[in-house]
């Protein structure tokens, strides 16, 4: 009797079963496993066996190959995704990941280029395709009105991208940047001037006059004036204009968490207020706003001697 | 020096004294300082006329001497000085607001004849005063000397460097030029007078002004006759003084627009209270205690303490920071934060010449850009909320006037 030699099979060698073995460590580990995790599990598993699941998982769409600073990662790739892109090749695949991590910001097609390296018929062909089923779509971007960011479908983008509620269709709306601004000034200046006629000891006239910014928040939506939702950050930014207008000044005060209106433990208070000085001496005279003030001299053809505008301003 | 600074020189001084003092003064400004022959043989003048152009110049406080070595004695134009001579209307006017017509005319005096002594400037001043007064009516000594004193006490008017007493005089051939020293103490020094008489009217004889017999000293009848008793000692006006005092007025007026009226008053009691014990160049007021302050507020306002603590906190915790909070003993000290009160004052000029001058929302974006210090393209138009063409054309604006310059980065 010739010996056979048998090789002693060992129980789960079945590559179906490591393949299955594989996958429930990763839903066991939704953040991914490495290498050496599939190893310790099962160490009786030669590395060859276990390279081949793990590509025959791959190509099935069922497992992301990640790198992290460790090494290799393999994670679970979700269940949606995987059945989505079936009927896929790779390229579409490398494509939709490399869309999906730009996230909410989208991406521009000659970025995708770059980092898939593929020839720019096959991005523009894949784009196509994946517009048609649906999965990504194209959003124009305000900061370059020809530049169009892909993202995948389902996602809201950005305000980077949108111009948030500024923006109308690529289009700044001056106007109600402008209403909105002349609102906002004029509660803060009426909620001053109410706090400066009640008359009461300075401190609380003080106190009385500031307006933080929910109230401000509270003020506007009430108005009703904005077809837009505004959020409290809109608000602080138009606030924040009439701090470079000279016409309001911010404090900000260490608040309770939980109290209404505070962010992180503190809040903004806003307050109208008049500039301390009057106008200029410089500009109160027509020098000062004059537009041939570099060409005047005495004795040349523009000079005080004959200057209309000061003719002008000694008569009243 | 620039072109139009010293023709503007040369037209004041051609106001104020002349042909020939404009012409050596103008020479003076134009090259710096030279000697005496140097002057008299550039500018074609004779010796004698050169010098007394000098001395109505160095009077006036316009030209200043120094001994170089070898014994040369070479004069210098003050030419910030000369155009000094444009505000003395409002020198002349400040102290009429603070001491009345006898004020205004003792500036006045001191400015036109650049220095003087006390008793010639009040004989003056009172003889103006009566010329100006009912018939009957004079203007005594006493109070013109009462105004003067006050004056010098707040600073305004202070004693001119003098020839330095020596105690012999042996030491070899006086120096060409004498050099002249006051030391601060003396700076204020009044000297013990007793002016006593009446201010004359032009048109009225010796004897009305004479009724009353004066028992101490002779009737001044004419100043020649007896030696006047403070020969000597000579006085000018102390511009810095003045100016100090302008830059008090804005402080307050700041804080008056920013807050109101009772905290522009505290501001300015502090300041008053500071006036003489901090020099000008200060960046802080002298501290000054709550209690202090409650002391010298003005007569008429009566606020308790306790608000008056109130309205020094609120001073010290607002944005602007003009006061400070220095320590808390005697019921809290403060200061005034001149330096910053300063720059503010100075920034809002800024912003106000921009706004007149491009627009309140360029005024916007340069706030903007004055605030944040670098700022890029797009960040602008975020900031300041205004649509990006709009933007570009007020930046490139201001750039072209030079109010915003432009720093080119590499990435």
């Amino acid at each position: 009797m010739a010996e056979v030699k048998v090789k002693v099979q060992p129980p789960d060698a079945d590559p179906v079963e490591i393949e299955n073995r594989i996958i429930e460590l990763c839903h066991q580990f939704p953040h991914g496993i490495t290498d050496q995790v599939i190893q310790n599990e099962m160490p009786h598993i030669e590395a060859q066996q276990r390279a081949v699941a793990i590509n025959r998982l791959l190509s099935m769409g069922q497992l992301d190959l990640l790198r992290s600073n460790t090494g290799l990662l393999y994670r679970i790739k979700d269940s949606q995704n995987a059945g989505k892109m079936k009927g896929s090749d790779n390229q579409e695949k490398l494509v939709y990941q490399i869309i999906e991590d730009a996230g909410n910001k989208g991406i521009w097609s000659r970025d995708i280029r770059y980092k898939s390296n593929l020839p720019l018929t096959e991005i523009n062909k894949i784009l196509k395709n994946l517009e048609s089923k649906k999965l990504i779509k194209a959003v124009k971007s305000v900061a370059a009105s020809k530049k169009k960011v892909y993202m995948l479908y389902n996602l809201q983008p950005d305000r980077s991208v949108t111009g948030g509620a500024w923006y109308s269709d690529q289009d700044f709306e001056s106007e109600f940047v402008e209403v909105l601004n002349q609102q906002c000034f004029k509660f803060l200046q009426t909620k001053a001037e109410t706090a400066r006629e009640s008359k009461q000891n300075p401190m609380i006239q003080r106190n009385s006059s500031f307006a933080s910014s929910h109230e401000v928040w509270k003020y506007i939506c009430e108005l009703g004036i904005s077809k837009v939702e505004l959020s409290m950050e809109d608000i602080e930014t138009i606030l924040n204009t009439l701090i470079y207008d000279g016409k309001v000044e911010m404090t900000i005060i260490a608040a309770k968490e939980g109290t209404v209106g505070s962010v992180d433990g503190h809040m903004k208070l806003y307050r109208a207020v008049s500039p301390i000085i009057p106008p200029t001496g410089l500009v109160r005279a027509p020098c000062g706003l004059c537009p041939v003030f570099d060409d005047c001299h005495e004795g040349g053809e523009i000079s005080p001697s004959n200057c209309i505008y000061m003719t002008e301003w000694l008569e009243f | 020096m620039t072109q139009a600074e010293i023709k503007l020189c040369s037209l004041l001084l051609q106001e104020h004294f002349g042909e020939i003092v404009e012409k050596i003064g103008v020479h003076l400004i134009r090259t710096g300082s030279q000697p005496l022959r140097v002057i008299a043989h550039d500018t074609g003048t004779s010796l004698d006329q050169v010098k007394k152009a000098l001395c109505v110049l160095i009077q006036h406080n316009l030209v200043i001497y120094q001994v170089h070595k070898r014994g040369v004695v070479e004069y210098e134009a003050q030419c910030n000085r000369v155009l000094r001579m444009l505000r003395y209307p409002r020198y002349i006017y400040t102290a009429k607001t603070l001491y009345s017509d006898t004020g205004e005319l003792i500036v006045e005096e001191l400015l036109l004849n650049g220095k003087m002594t006390m008793s010639a400037v009040v004989k003056k001043v009172a003889d103006r005063l009566t010329e100006t007064m009912e018939d009957g009516k004079t203007m005594d000594y006493a109070e013109v000397s009462n105004t003067f004193v006050r004056l010098v006490d707040t600073h305004f008017v202070q004693r001119c460097p003098l020839v330095p007493a020596t105690e012999n005089s042996d030491t070899g051939p006086p120096p060409p030029a004498p050099t002249l020293v006051v030391s601060e103490k003396d700076m204020y020094l009044v000297p013990k007078l007793s002016l006593i008489g009446k201010g004359k009217r032009r048109r009225s004889s010796d004897e009305d002004a004479t009724g009353e017999p004066k028992a101490k000293r002779p009737k001044q009848t004419t100043d020649n006759k007896e030696p006047i008793p403070d020969d000597g000692i000579y006085w000018q006006a102390n511009l810095d003084r003045f100016h100090q005092h302008f830059r008090d007025q804005a402080i307050v007026s700041a804080v008056a627009n920013r807050m109101d009226q009772t905290s522009s008053e505290i501001v300015r009691t502090m300041l008053r209270m500071s006036e003489v014990t901090t020099p000008s160049g200060a960046p802080f007021t002298q501290p000054l205690s709550s209690n202090e302050i409650f002391r010298s507020l003005p007569v008429g306002y009566n606020i308790s303490k306790q608000v008056l603590d109130q309205y020094l906190t609120l001073l010290a915790d607002d944005p602007l920071e003009f006061v400070g909070k220095s320590g808390d003993s005697g019921g809290g000290m403060y200061v005034i934060n001149l330096h910053k009160a300063l720059g503010s004052l100075a920034t809002a000029t800024l912003e106000s010449v921009v706004q007149e001058r491009f627009g309140s929302r360029c005024a916007r974006i340069f706030r903007l850009v004055l605030q944040k210090k670098h700022l890029e393209q797009k960040q602008v138009e975020d900031f300041a909320m205004i649509p990006a063409k709009e933007a570009k054309d007020m930046l490139y604006k201001m750039l072209s006037e030079n109010f915003i310059s432009l720093q080119v980065g590499c990435l």
